[in-house]
């Protein structure tokens, strides 16, 4: 039990952890500048895929990332304060046209989250449908192989 | 007003109206007017603009001179935090795998029809041709967002005014709209959904609802940004902006 528990909360130091994200926030930044000023790709983007690249290549080991990164994702609501309190510098616009705008955003948000997960439904439900000869002798392999286990 | 321009008061003053706004939130056993992040940016411009009062400036000047330096540095931490979204994202590799098609044909038509949709309320809300431009990006992150934005011909202000209402409404009212519009029987959908709307913040609702659905708006943050950096201008072209 005690060996199982060592084994689950297994995670580097947490200096280690930290190195690992200065590294590659670091490069990141180096390829981000890199970018047309046409195409524009920040940093936080980038190091995204950059991590999760150097995990799926077993490069980084999940342990050496996880439990920071589990903390700072935890926080995102918190890091996310200035942002919103940013718009205190825009006040003027708000007056100007704020009820319009808020509300255009309002519906903005709206569509872009409907849309989005009923398209992605609708790929799903053809995919399925056109998958379903494709899939049906796939299980059809499958249980055969699991007769001859 | 010159001790207030220690970084120090826009760090504690975040921390404090953060509090005040988990807080509330548990007081009201979750009303979703309450939510800690909608509280704290209430909370935080009004004080800001009664600072502003009391020493006779503008709300801008005192943003910029007393919160910002502290502000900036909470700031900063959003990008490690957004990186450390491959961890969930790694960790549902399966899901990535099994739906790439669907990640990436949904995203793009996702998008176009995004984009029609956008500009015809914005339009019905009658927005000038400024306002339209600057509604187009902000599914984006607001580092791509902005410079699109400007590219097109909009108020790159206004831009990262929605980017920010976007997480803040996705935040908010979240748990509703996933119930509205009946996206809970569908992880791959809710989260390129969320994803795209919220952004990191959505990614990190979605992340609640389930693994799979964190990965995939994940997935959505970084792939609508590329998306939008090709077609907004294109679209913003055919629609005559």
């Amino acid at each position: 039990m005690t060996m199982k528990n060592k084994k689950e909360t297994k995670s580097a130091p947490i200096l280690f952890q930290m190195m690992i994200y200065a590294a590659i926030l670091f490069i990141s930044q180096m390829i981000s500048s890199m970018m047309p000023a046409s195409f524009p790709v920040p940093t936080p983007v980038i190091g995204l895929v950059l991590l999760y690249v150097l995990l799926t290549a077993h490069v980084i080991k999940i342990e050496w990332v996880d439990s920071f990164g589990s903390a700072m994702i935890s926080m995102i609501g918190f890091l996310f304060v200035p942002s919103g309190i940013s718009l205190a510098a825009n006040l003027d616009i708000m007056k100007a046209q704020g009820v319009q705008l808020v509300l255009v955003i309002l519906l903005a948000t709206i569509i872009l989250l409907v849309v989005t997960a009923y398209t992605a439904r609708a790929f799903g439900w053809i995919k399925q449908k056109f998958g379903e000869r494709h899939a049906e002798s796939q299980v059809s392999q499958s249980t055969v192989g699991g007769d001859k286990q | 007003m010159s001790y207030l321009t220690n970084p120090l008061f826009g760090v504690f003053l975040s921390l404090a109206v953060f509090m005040i706004g988990q807080w509330l939130f548990k007081k009201s056993k979750g009303f979703f007017l309450f939510q800690p992040l909608f509280v704290s940016m209430v909370l935080g411009i009004v004080i800001l603009v009664i600072l502003g009062k009391t020493f006779g400036v503008d709300t801008a000047q005192v943003y910029t001179q007393a919160y910002k330096p502290g502000g900036d540095i909470i700031f900063w931490f959003l990008t490690p935090a957004t990186i450390a979204f491959a961890v969930p994202l790694y960790k549902r590799n399966d899901v990535v795998k099994k739906n790439w098609g669907i990640i990436l044909s949904s995203l793009i038509i996702g998008t176009v029809v995004s984009l029609f949709a956008i500009t015809i309320v914005a339009k019905a809300f009658g927005l000038d041709k400024v306002g339209v431009a600057s509604m187009l990006s902000q599914s984006a992150t607001t580092a791509i967002a902005l410079p699109l934005t400007t590219a097109i011909g909009g108020n790159a202000s206004i831009t990262a005014m929605a980017c920010i209402l976007n997480a803040v409404i996705i935040y908010a009212l979240g748990k509703q709209l996933v119930k509205w519009f009946k996206l809970k029987d569908d992880p791959v959908g809710a989260g390129l959904g969320l994803g795209t709307a919220g952004h990191t913040i959505g990614s990190a609702f979605a992340l609640e609802m389930g693994s799979a659905e964190g990965a995939m708006a994940a997935v959505a943050v970084v792939v609508i940004g590329l998306v939008d950096n090709m077609l907004i201008p294109v679209f913003a072209h055919v629609i005559g902006l």
